[in-house]
């Protein structure tokens, strides 16, 4: 068939868009390793913390951003994470470092369990709406476990461990957090760019289609739950080993807003815009702990912006700016 | 053997019978289009043959093997692709990415293996790509290749749609609609496209409005009217069938 | 145990009424735009501390209730006119977050303004306790439910009976038809909203009599309202009535005869397992999106 078939565009090999490297990468957390020279022990607090919220948003934005399912059940698998963690911990003695993969296998399990709806069929409202009971009756069995999560009032979780090494100021957590930060990064990186993440990404699209490509739809919808499931519940992991002490309060509707407000402000569906929000976000509470109301209304006002005018997130910012940023997970 | 024997089916929608008894088969190297006015069953049978609708009695065999009753996935991995009507690419993914998910059943990496980066993984993917490339390149809209599907041309994105259907070469190809919102000249390079994929040994069942498009591509033509299989023969047989044309009249 | 059983059935309708009011509310924005209004819940907060501000200038309880419903339903109209509206054809994750943020922003405006304060709202009534046969009724039971079904047979017959009525009925039923014989179908989402967030608003109202404000009510009023819509089935307004009616009894019934847990936690149990088994719920029209 000699005859073009379409309009005939250049001659292979087809020029390709302008990606970074994949090794600049790495330059990023090796610019961050002197961090703690410069920092006084708050500041680090607040480093670490932005540290913490980095596999929250990036696990949470997994499922509504490359599944783009409207699950609101984040915080449960960042309870689920710091519980895990902490009773592991003053129950049983276990040292902080044994306690993060079972704490991220608690929030992989609670992940599967959150899936179970929308492998139902349940879909859109419905789907929130069950999600946030899900969350709700979680946060119930914290307040209400007394011996085992301490109730309202709480666990104080022993300092931090690893390998026998006590974590005893915010310098030396920063380097743990900082690993756990980047393997969570590496490994959702890698599982976005594989045949798994197109998957995700093919059944937000249109699912009937992704089911017409032989793609079990079901299967993936449950793999991301419970991958986001296991990334957050690490975050929940660091975050009982930062605070040191955690409370049911933690956990609820507060604490989900302020994680939307990361992946929305950040991008939704991309993995450098989740990582951002953590950035820029995570720390606005800090500032303004005196104004009680005053995050809320600050939070509220800046989603609304974001929805009605950056729908993409600051990682669409990012990407107008040069077509380098452009990341794999976004499109504008 | 025929490739896919659709025999006796029925579609219900609560009272409504949407596909009334519906026989049709075809052939490995095939073309037959299903024609018939608005409302005619057309794209329920589609539906029915790749999953998407339940039969309520009837058989459908690809292969000779029965395929009712399994879910869309599964029949896809059997080897009936399908496009939609609607535009079914996925519109956040590039064109190369539309095309890796149709391989997505090819593309037999672990996850271990992705989580670790393992070279059998890596070399799965590169190798997934290159293929998937040299497809848009044989379709010669290679230079497309990483826009996202939803800024292409209408056109673009059909093709696009064919050659991700046909990226795990399945025997047998449903197109739903294929030519709807394309130029003229788009619609000559479908036709050429239909028929070099005929030539092939690909069967091809086809659901189009624009009859001319129907007239020049297909082998056979299947008439569907109020559910009910009206006519069934080549096309310039139905185009002199009366109840073809009482068919269309009858709505026009 | 069986001689309390009227009893807690008395109260339970009484709790029961006010949540039915606020999956009404809750119903009809539903119904008129297709979208669940996360932040309703903040409505109904926004109601009872407007009633304290009009309070407050010295009106009494009517006057200030009415103007309290009518700012409600200015709030709500206009919310969706400037929010929603641009983004209504969007992802639901959008609509969704949309209405989240407005009522979380709302939340932290009255943290910011009351937060440190107790706010209470006086009865318009003496705190009288009747006895009917062996069951005992508060004021409190009567003027609640009293005051809803009042509310619901007016908004009956405005919806049944008169010509009004009638169009909103029509354009309920088909969105598209109504759009066709020249109905404005923006302004009618907006209005239904600003009518849902009125009735919320009354809810709220209501709540502030027996219960003293909070910042933070809006989210336990939500959480009660979306299961009484779910028991009852979502967009059904005579289903929201059942299940929030349903909702208040089993509270009582569960929270009595197993555990008192059972009344902080009947509302989530019922909205998960009424999705996960019949998710039309009693009386819904409509089913869950199935693929």
């Amino acid at each position: 068939m000699a005859q073009p078939i379409v309009t005939p565009g250049p001659t292979s090999p087809t020029p390709r868009a302008p990606r970074l490297p994949r090794w600049l990468f790495w330059l990023i957390p090796l610019a961050l390793l002197p961090l703690p020279l410069y920092l006084d022990q708050y500041r680090q607090y607040v480093v670490n913390l932005i540290l913490v919220y980095v596999p929250v948003a990036i696990g949470f934005n997994v499922v509504i951003g490359n599944l783009g399912l409207l699950a609101f059940c984040n915080v449960a698998f960042f309870g689920i994470g710091a519980y895990t963690s902490g009773v592991l911990a003053l129950k049983l003695g276990l040292p902080w470092w044994v306690t993060i993969l079972p704490a991220g296998l608690m929030g992989a399990l609670a992940g599967a369990a959150a899936s179970v709806p929308a492998l139902r069929g349940v879909r859109l409202f419905y789907l929130a709406i069950m999600t946030l009971a899900f969350g709700e009756l979680l946060r119930w069995v914290y307040i209400r476990w007394v011996p085992v999560t301490g109730g309202s009032f709480g666990m104080s979780v022993p300092p931090p461990n690893v390998f026998g090494w006590v974590l005893d100021n915010e310098g030396h957590k920063y380097y743990a957090f900082l690993a756990l930060a980047v393997i969570t990064v590496v490994l959702t990186d890698r599982l976005l760019r594989s045949r798994f993440g197109r998957a995700f990404m093919a059944i937000k699209d249109n699912e009937q289609a992704a089911a017409a490509m032989g793609i079990p739809t079901d299967r993936y919808i449950l793999l991301a739950f419970a991958w986001s499931g296991f990334v957050v519940g690490i975050g929940g992991s660091m975050y009982a080993a930062l605070i040191g002490h955690i409370t049911p309060i933690a956990f609820d509707l507060t604490e989900l807003i302020l994680q939307f407000a990361v992946v929305m402000v950040g991008g939704l569906g991309s993995l450098t815009g989740s990582v951002l929000g953590a950035a820029l976000i995570t720390t606005a509470p800090e500032f303004f702990r005196p104004f009680p109301g005053f995050l809320e209304l600050l939070f509220g006002v800046l989603i609304v912006l974001v929805i009605l005018f950056l729908p993409r997130g600051l990682a669409s910012l990012l990407a107008r700016l040069h077509p380098l940023f452009v990341d794999r997970y976004y499109r504008d | 053997m025929a490739l896919l024997e659709i025999d006796n089916v029925t579609v219900r929608f609560g009272g409504l019978t949407a596909v009334d008894e519906v026989s049709l088969t075809v052939g490995a190297g095939e073309v037959c289009a299903v024609i018939g006015p608005n409302g005619a069953g057309k794209t329920t049978l589609f539906n029915a043959v790749s999953g998407n609708a339940a039969i309520g009695s009837g058989r459908i065999l690809f292969q000779g093997e029965p395929i009712h009753g399994l879910l869309p996935h599964q029949i896809s991995a059997k080897g009936v692709r399908r496009t939609f009507q609607n535009g079914g690419l996925f519109g956040d993914l590039t064109a190369l990415e539309n095309v890796l998910v149709g391989l997505h059943a090819r593309v037999e990496s672990g996850i271990l293996g992705v989580l670790l980066a393992s070279p059998s993984a890596r070399r799965i993917e590169t190798e997934a790509t290159a293929r998937a490339r040299a497809l848009l390149d044989l379709m010669e809209i290679g230079h497309v290749a990483d826009q996202p599907a939803a800024q292409l041309s209408g056109g673009q994105q059909r093709i696009v749609e064919i050659v991700r259907a046909l990226a795990t070469e399945p025997p047998l190809l449903l197109l739903d609609e294929p030519a709807v919102g394309l130029a003229p000249h788009m619609r000559e390079q479908l036709v050429s496209i239909i028929r070099r994929l005929a030539g092939q040994g690909i069967g091809i069942l086809l659901i189009e409005h624009a009859i001319e498009l129907v007239m020049s591509v297909a082998d056979r033509v299947v008439v569907l009217n109020y559910g009910k299989k009206v006519a069934d023969a080549p096309p310039a047989a139905v185009r002199a069938d009366k109840n073809v044309l009482e068919a269309y009249l009858g709505h026009v | 145990m069986l001689a309390v059983l009227p009893q807690l059935v008395v109260s339970g309708i009484a709790t029961g009424m006010l949540y039915a009011l606020i999956a009404l509310s809750l119903t009809v924005g539903y119904r008129a735009t297709t979208v669940v209004n996360f932040g309703h819940g903040e409505m109904v907060m926004a109601g009872a501390y407007a009633l304290f501000v009009f309070a407050g200038f010295g009106l009494s309880f009517a006057p200030a209730l009415i103007l309290a419903l009518g700012l409600l339903f200015l709030w709500g109209a206009l919310t969706q006119r400037v929010f929603m509206r641009p983004i209504i054809s969007g992802p639901h994750l959008s609509l969704a977050m949309m209405a989240l943020a407005i009522g979380y922003a709302m939340r932290g405006g009255a943290r910011l303004r009351w937060g440190s304060e107790v706010v209470t709202l006086t009865r318009p009534y003496s705190q009288d306790v009747f006895m009917l046969g062996p069951m005992v009724v508060t004021m409190d039971d009567l003027a609640i439910s009293g005051f809803v079904l009042v509310l619901m047979g007016s908004l009956s017959i405005l919806f049944y009976l008169t010509p009004v009525g009638r169009l909103v009925q029509a354009v309920f039923q088909s969105q598209r038809g109504a759009a066709l014989v020249g109905l404005n179908v923006h302004a009618f989402h907006a209005m239904m909203w600003g009518v849902g967030a009125a009735l919320g608003a009354a809810g709220g109202a209501l709540l502030g009599l027996f219960l003293p404000l909070s910042p933070d009510m809006g989210v336990w009023t939500l959480v009660r309202g979306f299961a009484a819509m779910t028991l009852g089935g979502f967009g059904s307004f005579h289903g929201a009535v059942i299940g929030g009616l349903l909702l208040g009894v089993m509270e009582k019934l569960l929270g009595f005869y197993i555990n008192t847990v059972f009344i902080d936690i009947t509302a989530y149990l019922i909205t998960i397992l009424v999705l996960l088994i019949r998710p039309a719920g009693l009386f819904g029209r409509q089913t869950v999106v199935r693929i």
